[in-house]
């Protein structure tokens, strides 16, 4: 954070008097103030000689402290927000449509949860082929498990028959609409998501095509090697991959998808993997699985804003 | 000197006058399913449970029935009539959601009073009809006193703690009206100075803005003779030594872990612990809705309440 120091060119109030005041109190940052109580140091102002310049420089850090946090927004400023820009997404799989009402909703994290081979990565692959007709799409590979033959096939399913020229120019546009990046840990997933959020913070507002989805396949493989060890650095860096989703997803009307694995419960059920800490960061979560020997898939809600949980149905990929 | 004294003892207003003010100024609010123990501006309530157990329907239930006007064109909605701020350290409110519920509970009052009129079947059609233009200049009205704000993490939520006072200034200036409900959905920080600074400011903001403060709590109930109970005892005989944790009397058992450290523990006035329970209340054919199980901790009671969620809002079944 900002060293007081460093804002004395942007701000001149905070000059040397008022940082030597504060330093006297052990604030060198504008952090410090944060936790620091300002009313006994407005009152500890109020005895020093300079009293008006120290008021002034407190006002000053007050007003950048302004600055830091979200803007208060009413009822029906929300509420406008959400009809305009956070649209529901057909993931193109009539089963799941039909549960969700409609699909993914931008401005949610949405999370998969299933044994493998589960349809997991199918399903993502197809929202993804629905998706990238008219916005562009991120996916974040971290096994290898993205194919672009299927996607051609998706698309190639849903296509009306037309000449040969036609279909490959549709191809091509809809496929460079999907760009893959492959991370293997957790830093690097920063990384990605940090470059996208500055990208995403020039394109907003400019007219074309605008990234709307975003998938994470799979986040607990990034997750799991840094969870479970005494220390506690695992589960911050788990909630703040979390919280940078949901940011990502509120502020530049993005819908996430993320993959999650399951891993052995009480009774021999499974439940998802990642713990109770991460049961409460996705806004709505979903259970496949796959019945053996037959191209059918079972899908249940575990937990969504709207839905009752328990709901389920069945879907062919 | 004699006179002065006699100035002592004149009495400024009786038991019931004061008793009378008091009330009027700051009156109990009733909100179910929290309607056991009447809580006043000031009080500190906090609402602990696991996930999903509709811990933020119950703060969107006490938001609603505190932007709504008491009476209004000559309905009568039951509310308080005041702002109310929601901030969401969770960052998963559903404002299409609330607003369903908010014109739900708009339609249900207006329903009723036109009921209780007794018209026949026309007459309330077309009052319905007269009625929609003003339920939705209602509906705006309410939206606009209801204050939302997002904070990813926590050096974001003390700063918009201490741009706060200005902020309610403001909204005094402008709408006329006081803030009267504060909620915060999911507490869940770590630091110990962070949660020692939030407690500070928001007792700084108490005291100028008499407020009701409601705070959620994600909880892991464990079982009550599993091994959660064994590091809790434990952590009760460490705790004579340690500064930062606090003395929990042993006739205040707890049935999970506390997490929280003791700043904000002592700042809490009350407790709720809800839970969802396994059992469904099959309602009409395709309405399945959890039940939902409310034991109010502090003060403790030693009744459990029985509520489920509906479109209207909370529904108390026991």
């Amino acid at each position: 954070m900002a060293r007081l120091a460093n804002l004395e060119t942007e701000y001149p109030v905070l000059d040397s008097t008022v940082r030597n005041f504060c330093a006297s109190h052990g604030i060198f940052s504008v952090e410090d103030f944060l936790i620091h109580d300002l009313y006994m140091l407005a009152a500890f102002a109020e005895q020093n000689d300079s009293s008006e310049r120290l008021k002034e420089g407190i006002a000053q850090v007050l007003s950048i402290i302004d600055d830091m946090h979200q803007p208060w927004l009413n009822g029906m400023e929300l509420l406008e927000d959400a009809k305009r820009n956070k649209h529901v997404f057909p993931t193109g799989i009539q089963g799941i449509d039909l549960l969700l009402g409609d699909g993914i909703r931008v401005g949610q994290l949405t999370e998969l949860v299933g044994p493998s081979s589960s349809g997991k990565t199918q399903v993502c692959l197809r929202t993804a082929s629905n998706v990238a007709r008219n916005h562009m799409v991120l996916y974040l590979d971290t096994g290898n498990s993205f194919s672009p033959q299927r996607i051609a096939y998706f698309l190639g399913k849903t296509i009306s028959p037309s000449s040969a020229q036609a279909k490959n120019q549709f191809l091509q546009k809809v496929m460079s609409n999907i760009s893959c990046h492959s991370v293997f840990d957790i830093f690097a997933m920063f990384d990605v998501l940090h470059q996208l959020e500055s990208y995403l913070r020039c394109q907003d507002g400019r007219g074309g095509c605008q990234m709307r989805l975003l998938i994470v396949d799979s986040i607990s493989s990034l997750i799991s090697p840094v969870l479970g060890s005494s220390s506690t650095l695992g589960r911050a860096l788990m909630t703040s991959a979390g919280y940078l989703l949901k940011k990502l997803a509120h502020q530049h009307n993005l819908a996430v998808l993320i993959i999650n694995h399951t891993v052995g419960g009480e009774g021999g059920s499974s439940k998802p993997a990642l713990g109770d800490s991460w049961k409460c960061i996705p806004h709505s979560r979903l259970f496949l699985s796959c019945d053996r020997g037959s191209n059918t898939y079972n899908v249940s809600i575990l937990r969504h804003p709207s839905m009752a949980s328990g709901k389920a149905a069945r879907f062919v990929i | 000197m004699g006179s002065h004294a006699k100035a002592w003892l004149v009495e400024d207003e009786s038991a019931r006058e004061m008793l009378d003010r008091v009330l009027t100024e700051r009156p109990f609010l009733l909100l179910p399913p929290l309607h056991r123990v009447p809580l006043r501006v000031g009080n500190v309530v906090e609402l602990a449970g696991p996930s999903s157990s509709s811990k933020t329907h119950i703060l969107i239930q006490a938001a609603i029935t505190c932007i709504l006007p008491k009476l209004w064109k000559g309905v009568s909605y039951g509310g308080l009539g005041h702002s109310a701020m929601f901030i969401d350290l969770d960052c998963r409110f559903d404002v299409l959601r609330f607003s369903e519920l908010l014109n739900h509970r708009i339609m249900e009052a207006a329903n009723g009073s036109s009921s209780k009129v007794g018209c026949h079947q026309k007459d309330s059609e077309a009052q319905f009809a007269r009625m929609k233009p003003y339920n939705e200049e209602l509906f705006a009205l309410c939206m606009k006193r209801f204050l939302y704000i997002r904070c990813y993490d926590s050096s974001e939520f003390l700063a918009t703690l201490k741009t706060l006072h200005y902020r309610l200034q403001k909204e005094r200036e402008v709408h006329g009206v006081n803030v009267h409900l504060l909620l915060i959905d999911r507490k869940s920080w770590h630091l110990q100075n962070v949660s020692e600074a939030v407690v500070q400011e928001i007792r700084r903001l108490l005291l100028v803005h008499p407020m009701l403060v409601m705070a959620t709590k994600a909880v892991v109930l464990g079982n009550k003779y599993s091994t959660n109970e064994l590091t809790w005892n434990y952590r009760k005989w460490s705790a004579v030594d340690n500064p930062y944790s606090r003395n929990i009397t042993s006739d205040q058992q707890l049935p999970y872990r506390e997490y929280m450290p003791a700043a904000w523990q002592s700042f809490v006035t009350h407790r709720i612990l809800v839970r969802a329970t396994d059992d469904d209340l099959v309602n009409g054919e395709h309405q399945n809705n959890s039940i939902y199980l409310l034991e109010w901790l502090l003060p403790p009671l030693n009744s459990l309440d029985k509520f489920t969620v509906r479109d209207t809002g909370v529904f108390i079944l026991s």
